[in-house]
């Protein structure tokens, strides 16, 4: 489904970004990805081995510009990267689920600073997930096997925190990714719950979104988060390969499942490169490469443009927000 | 309190049906008794035994990766941490019987599919595991069964079907694995995207009706329009099929046999036990559980205590089960897959279709160091869980005099039998410390440090290589 429409909304595919890649151009097991200025995307990529981690800082026009970071435990290193965030100069945030730390560098990967104690204190966090910046410039952190968020300032000095182990409205078991919408509200993916949480600047609950009336729209495993400009929130369901879409009161809308029908201008010129692999494509159904293969993280551009990275497809889907879409005729 | 003697059973037990067991667990498993163990072994839940999204949450290069070394990994890590340690152990089994090789098939994930399949099925019966083997897509490719075709047949997977994977040679003709191979045209492979550039996708089996070979064939002294699915079921009911499988099975799970190519004219170590093996296989059209009940709870198999040379896989495995320090996501278990390669090995790549040499033949001059380097590095870290857990096992003893201390180690890392010459060698070394104690917290410091350099000496011993 090229185009899904659903309750006087229409989400279009647009193209995708991204293949299978060791360094250089190309991604391996994308974890997250941020959106900068001037169509800039770091994607982080967790990689297969030592070698191949690093952060792919790229364009959303397939300019490749450099690899960031590599795997250790050095300034700007990293063991298990999960997550990444800018804040509003474009310094990045990534937070480590290993050493439990979150490094900031600026925009070229130069390194700035890290912070985190492993522990369970205030303050302390253990497999750090999850990041985003608020609007006041504070980093918000999924601290997930605390099962619980964090703020800190962007140098690490701790702000507050909320949230427990357990299923009850307002706990959490393993959060994964997080955002913060234009209100300062917090949406958190409840992986272990197998929901999405909604909670106020200071860490009130007030909404989950999980499977609605008519049994739709349920989730397993839901590892990422985003609010558009309407207020529509989009659920990177990891565990049904698929992004669900829900209406700002948690009613659920949508799901979509992948749609790469037009491979991306990296993977064309593979193609175009290997004729062996040119002819395996021709004989077989490639409807399984268009489908979402662990939908992990979702982001959203200023446009309301939805951006899906796949840590199994090694890429990122986008999809388009049509405003005056109309419908063809059902009996055509 | 168990029985040392009961504590000694049950540790063999979780030594060949699993990949060993603490001695806490031991404790629990006595209080239950024997053969509820075996039977709950036998009987495991229709789960994985694995966390199969903490798995992918920690390790997604584990789904994502097209190397070798992700899917030995994940094997490993299952192998450590199953809470059903016999369907983990059935999987290697199979793996060592219907040995298939990354070498050839070159695609390590779906290598691994087929240890999946043979976790799913391996405790099912011997006829639909047959099946779902002759339609596995890494067998397909291995043996070639994608160029066996109606009218000019590739007798590969013919051949071995008949020879390594059920009946032994001697036991049919030529002219029966022509017959079989025409009953398997058709069996082949479903196309996919090819791996790259977007990551892997998965073969499936496909049969096609127009490349299948409907005519009359004569196998075994049957006749009639035969397909694979056909030949499989007159395989599995002859005698030859259970005395072979039975013999792969006390091989594996009770003590070491010749190889497998001198087994036409080397007869099995225990005769005896080879037919109670048959029989359990032919009164329950061989079902595995039925057939495998019958060897844990045979008197052959409680009376075989190490007289099994450990895989390198089972060698590492329970190793790091006994330090308890992998029992969780953590970074280095790509180590420890290399280093079942390293000791001889390599897992989903084994020599050939013959599969590895097993028994003694683990045992090189490089293999025999790096395993005993390997473990004894392990057990003397006295900071690592399950070491901690037997120390603590010492403590409550009080003071120990040199042979007791020795006896003690011996005992809560297995138990370990070692024969009079072992044990002088560790007593000699004991006695220069003189007495154990842990009486005042540097008496306590200087024992446990003994205790680590104990436990390194044991794993060193002749006795250790032995499950």
């Amino acid at each position: 489904m090229l185009t899904t429409v659903a309750a006087g909304r229409v989400f279009d595919y647009s193209h995708c970004i991204g293949m299978y890649s060791t360094s250089g151009i190309g991604f391996l097991v994308p974890m997250d990805f941020g959106l900068g200025s001037n169509k800039t995307v770091y994607v982080l990529n967790r990689g297969v081995d030592e070698i191949t981690l690093r952060i792919s800082k790229c364009t959303l026009d397939h300019e490749f510009i450099t690899d960031i970071g590599r795997f250790g435990m050095g300034d700007g290193q990293f063991v298990w990267p999960i997550a990444i965030a800018l804040d509003a100069d474009e310094n990045i945030y990534v937070s480590d689920e290993n050493t439990h730390k979150i490094t900031v560098m600026d925009e070229d990967g130069e390194f700035i600073a890290k912070w985190g104690e492993a522990g369970s204190g205030e303050g302390q966090m253990r497999g750090p997930a999850g990041i985003a910046v608020d609007g006041d410039g504070h980093v918000v952190v999924a601290d997930s096997q605390n099962h619980r968020v964090q703020k800190f300032t962007r140098d690490g000095q701790y702000l507050s925190g909320w949230g427990s182990e357990g299923s009850a409205p307002g706990q959490l078991n393993k959060p994964w990714g997080l955002c913060v919408d234009k209100e300062g509200s917090i949406y958190v993916a409840d992986w272990k719950n197998d929901r999405v949480q909604k909670f106020s600047a200071d860490g009130q609950f007030l909404l989950e979104f999980k499977e609605t009336p008519g049994g739709v729209g349920g989730l397993h495993r839901p590892t990422g988060v985003a609010v558009d400009s309407d207020g529509d929130v989009y659920v990177a369901d990891w565990g049904n390969h698929e992004v669900k879409i829900y209406e700002p009161d948690g009613k659920f809308i949508a799901a979509l499942v992948g749609d790469a029908e037009t491979p991306s201008p990296w993977v064309q010129d593979y193609i175009d490169a290997n004729p062996d692999v040119a002819k395996a494509r021709r004989r077989t159904n490639m409807e399984v490469e268009w489908r979402f293969n662990r939908p992990i993280a979702v982001h959203l551009d200023a446009e309301d443009r939805l951006y899906v990275a796949e840590a199994v497809r090694h890429r990122i889907q986008v999809y388009t927000k049509e405003r005056d879409y109309a419908e063809a005729a059902i009996n055509l | 309190m168990p029985s040392q003697e009961d504590i000694a059973l049950m540790a063999h037990l979780m030594r060949r049906a699993g990949f060993g067991a603490s001695r806490a667990e031991l404790e629990e498993r006595c209080a239950r008794g024997y053969e509820a163990t075996v039977e709950e072994l036998l009987n495991p839940g229709d789960d994985s035994g694995i966390d199969e999204d903490e798995l992918y949450r920690y390790f997604p290069q584990f789904e994502s990766s097209l190397a070798p070394v992700a899917a030995q990994t994940e094997w490993v890590y299952r192998m450590v941490n199953t809470t059903w340690p016999l369907k983990e152990k059935m999987a290697l089994f199979w793996h060592q019987l219907f040995a298939t090789g990354n070498s050839k098939v070159d695609n390590p994930p779906e290598l691994l599919a087929q240890i999946g399949m043979f976790r799913e099925e391996g405790l099912t019966n011997f006829p639909n595991l047959l099946v779902k083997l002759a339609q596995n897509p890494a067998m397909i490719y291995w043996l070639d069964n994608n160029g066996n075709h109606y009218g000019s047949i590739n007798e590969n997977w013919g051949r071995e079907l008949l020879e390594l994977f059920s009946m032994g040679v001697d036991h049919y003709s030529e002219e029966d694995i022509k017959e079989a191979s025409r009953a398997f045209t058709g069996w082949t492979l479903g196309t996919k995207p090819p791996r790259q550039p977007v990551g892997r996708f998965y073969w499936s089996f496909e049969f096609k009706p127009e490349d299948h070979d409907y005519g009359e064939k004569e196998f075994l002294g049957h006749t009639g329009n035969f397909d694979g699915a056909d030949i499989i079921d007159i395989i599995v009911k002859q005698e030859d099929t259970a005395r072979f499988l039975a013999r792969h099975l006390y091989n594996f799970f009770v003590a070491d046999e010749p190889q497998v190519p001198a087994w036409s004219i080397t007869p099995p170590n225990d005769p005896e036990a080879i037919d109670t093996l048959v029989k359990a296989y032919m009164d329950s059209d061989a079902d595995i559980k039925s057939i495998l009940r019958a060897l844990l709870n045979s008197d052959f198999f409680k009376n075989a205590r190490f007289q099994h040379v450990k895989s390198p896989a089972e060698l590492v495995v329970s190793t790091v089960r006994m330090a308890g320090n992998y029992n969780q996501p953590r970074t280095g278990f790509p180590l420890l897959a290399f280093e079942c390669g390293w000791q001889g090995q390599e897992l989903m790549n084994p020599p050939s279709v013959e599969s590895w040499h097993t028994g003694s033949e683990w045992i090189d001059g490089g293999a025999l160091v790096r395993r005993v380097n390997f473990a004894a590095k392990l057990l003397s870290d006295t900071s690592l869980p399950g070491v901690k857990a037997i120390v603590a096992g010492l403590k409550v003893r009080g003071t120990l005099s040199p042979a007791e201390f020795v006896r003690a180690c011996l005992d809560l890392v297995g138990p370990v039998e070692v024969d009079d010459g072992t044990f002088q060698e560790l007593f000699t070394h004991a006695q220069e410390g003189g007495d154990v104690s842990w009486d005042t917290e540097d008496a306590a410091t200087e024992s446990e440090k003994r205790t680590g350099v104990m436990l390194a000496l044991i794993a060193a011993t002749r006795e250790f290589q032995f499950a």
